[in-house]
């Protein structure tokens, strides 16, 4: 079992789990996917629909910009892997930092201008957390590449 | 950590794109370890003296802050 194989601390077969990456073109399938999802969000702001949808969508926004995080460069040196890796650290501490500090303080003020004082919460959703680490991700990871063009 | 690969590469007539297809990274990558922005891998640096002819200690050495 794989499980079993990183509990055992097998680096060979962890690495096997750890480099794992979609090929290239995933890139572009993973863009259009999102911007699709993205499309179809706001579409339903105007349109009558199930409950079920607006989830839906979210996490196939958020698949998306999996499949665009995971894609391979054209060249995928070491110089690329080492800056990947920079921008999932980033990603990560950037994306938890949000989470706990940032969103819940947007949707308090949020919460509090539209339903009052009392009814104002500090709560972060899934979706919110996981786009967010997400784009930081490949935001940092965009602007690593460009320092070393 | 200085390299003398722009000289290396200079004296071997190859350009940053023909030296990065022989070892099988992207010209970035080149550039990044001749503008000292990036410290190659042992395997890099191997590759990169075989490449040359040349011991690595020839194309990288340490400076007093290392």
């Amino acid at each position: 079992m794989a499980t079993n194989s990183i509990q055992n601390s097998d680096p060979k077969k962890i690495a096997r789990w750890t480099k794992f990456q979609l090929p290239n073109r995933f890139k572009r399938i993973g863009l259009i996917i999102c911007i699709l999802a993205f499309l179809l969000m706001l579409g339903r702001k105007f349109a009558e629909g199930p409950l079920w949808i607006k989830p839906l969508l979210s996490n196939i926004f958020i698949i998306g910009l999996l499949m665009v995080s995971l894609a391979k460069e054209k060249i995928e040196d070491e110089l690329i892997v080492n800056l990947r890796s920079q921008s999932y650290r980033l990603g990560f501490t950037f994306g938890v930092l949000y989470a706990i500090l940032v969103i819940p303080l947007i949707n308090y003020v949020v919460d509090m201008l539209v339903s009052g004082a009392e009814e104002a919460t500090f709560e972060a959703n899934v979706f919110e957390v996981l786009i967010t680490m997400l784009a930081i991700q490949l935001l940092f990871f965009h602007k690593f590449k460009k320092a070393h063009s | 950590m200085k390299n003398t690969l722009k000289v290396q590469r200079a004296m071997r007539d190859l350009t940053q794109e023909q030296l990065a297809q022989i070892l099988g990274v992207s010209r970035q990558t080149v550039n990044s370890i001749e503008k000292n922005r990036y410290v190659p891998s042992t395997v890099l640096a191997l590759k990169l003296s075989k490449v040359f002819g040349v011991a690595v200690n020839e194309i990288f050495s340490l400076e007093a802050d290392d």
